[in-house]
Formats: C-alpha cells, sequence, structure tokens
C-alpha cells in the first residue's frame, strides 16, 4: 500500500509535533490577545501530550501515534501576577511564541527532509 | 474553515480593542479641561472593559478552549469633577469656581503605554503566524 510510504514512526510522530506546534502559536495569540483581560486565564497545549507521544514513540506503533490529538486547555498551574486575576505574562508569552517558531522551523525541516529522502529513494537521483 | 495564520482570529480581535481603549485615553486626555460636555456639564472619564469570549469560527476542536477579546463596554468613571478657581471662565459659578473633570494625565499616559506594548505584542504574534505559514508553505521544497 502507498500508507507505507509515509508510515514510520518518526514521520508520524513529527507531523502530531506540527499540529502541537500550530496549536501553540493558537494557544499565545489568545493569551497575548487576552493580556489585559482582567480574570483571563492562560491556556496551552494541555501538558499530556508530550507524555503520550513519547510513550507512543517508544511503543514504536505508528498506528498509536497518528491518533495522537493535541488540544488547547486551560494552564491550572499558572498564578496571577496581580490581583486582577490574570495569569498571563506577556515576556514569557512571547517567549514561547518565539521558542515555538523555532520549534515549527525545525519540525517543516524535518518533514521536507523526509521526503526530499523518499524522492531520492524513488528516483534514484538527488533534486 | 481553518486559517493560514493560526490565531488571527484572538490576535485581529485584540488589535482592534487595543485600538479602541487608545481612542478613549486620548479622548480622555483631549478633554482633561472640558467644563461643558455635551450635556452640558463637566466631561467625565470613560474607562474601556475587556472581556475574553470564545471564537465563533471555532466552537469544537482542539483549538475551542482558545479565547478571543472584545470591548465589553466603555464606562463613566464616576469620580467627581474637581474645582479650581477662576472666576472670569463663563462656566464659574458664584464663588467664581469651576468644574472641571478630575483626569489625571499620568494615569492616562500609563495606559496608554499599557495599550500600545499590548498592540505591539499582538503584531509579533502576526508576524510570527506569518514566518510560520511560509514555512509551512516550504514543505517539500529544499
Amino acid at each position: 500500500m502507498i500508507d507505507a510510504l509515509f508510515n514510520q514512526t518518526g514521520y508520524q510522530a513529527t507531523k502530531r509535533l506540527l499540529d502541537a506546534t500550530v496549536l501553540r502559536q493558537e494557544a499565545i495569540a489568545a493569551n497575548l490577545a487576552n493580556v489585559e483581560t482582567p480574570g483571563y486565564k492562560r491556556v496551552d497545549v494541555a501538558s499530556d501530550f508530550t507524555t503520550a507521544l513519547k510513550q507512543a514513540v517508544s511503543s514504536g506503533d505508528a498506528g498509536q501515534i497518528s491518533s495522537l490529538r493535541p488540544q488547547i486547555t486551560t494552564d491550572q498551574t499558572a498564578v496571577a501576577a496581580n490581583r486582577d486575576g490574570n495569569t498571563v505574562q506577556m515576556e514569557s508569552e512571547l517567549l514561547a511564541m518565539n521558542q515555538n517558531s523555532l520549534a515549527h522551523a525545525v519540525e517543516t525541516q524535518l518533514i521536507t527532509g523526509h521526503m526530499l529522502k523518499l524522492r531520492l529513494a524513488i528516483t534514484g537521483r538527488p533534486q | 474553515m481553518i486559517p493560514l495564520l493560526s490565531g488571527i482570529n484572538s490576535t485581529s480581535a485584540a488589535l482592534q480593542a487595543e485600538r479602541v481603549r487608545m481612542d478613549v485615553v486620548s479622548q480622555n486626555i483631549a478633554n482633561a479641561n472640558t467644563s461643558r460636555a455635551a450635556d452640558g456639564k463637566p466631561y467625565r472619564r470613560q474607562q474601556v472593559v475587556f472581556e475574553s469570549e470564545l471564537n465563533r469560527a471555532m466552537t469544537s476542536g482542539p483549538s475551542a478552549a482558545a479565547q478571543s477579546v472584545k470591548v465589553a463596554r466603555i464606562e463613566t468613571d464616576n469620580r467627581p469633577a474637581k474645582l479650581i478657581y477662576e472666576p472670569g471662565h463663563p462656566d464659574a459659578n458664584a464663588q467664581g469656581m469651576v468644574a472641571i473633570p478630575d483626569i489625571n494625565i499620568h494615569e492616562e499616559m500609563v495606559d496608554l503605554i499599557a495599550s500600545s506594548r499590548a498592540f505591539e505584542a499582538n503584531l509579533a504574534v502576526i508576524k510570527n503566524a506569518r514566518t510560520m505559514a511560509l514555512q509551512t508553505l516550504a514543505i517539500g521544497k529544499r
């Protein structure tokens, strides 16, 4: 089947990581949008995603990896820095955003690398 | 539809809300000495109240918890007007006192700076989302 081409665990894991990275960008955008909203609680990609991904990767089951779905949830560990109850800190959000952007660059490169390798294997010549 | 720029719904709403806030602050500064507003009384300080709201476009799915922001209402500050002595003023009372709004210019400037910082942060998000979108579009190219 043609599915087998894209069924390596590394490729599947990178895809899921990329999903999580894009979702994280969305969470950070929401946090920075609400940086001045009283009582707002910051959101992030659910932390159990990374542990689930680690487990799935170590099990080596591509199906298990591709069934993972990252999700945005309220960050329960964040504490409010001032009395309006808002748990967003602009500096740490901007830092997280830049880290996230780098992670995104790495993940897209990994996927590209994988595809180019496949193409090389199929055509027998580097493009 | 999933937007190419992730998080753009929240960010654009925030830019709009911050803009409203800046408008209100500049209105307060402009009217710091207005003894007769449209209703004939001294101008009263206005204040913007922000509220988070769920994105209408995404009520389900993994990013359903990501909230956007909107201006809930613009409130009138109820601090009393301050009286200054200016007998020649057309709005002066029998004792020569004129009621002008109790607007602290420093307070307004701090609000303005906070607002423009938040605006900048949201612009940074757009820039970042754009970079990510370009990287995504370059998948498969060397």
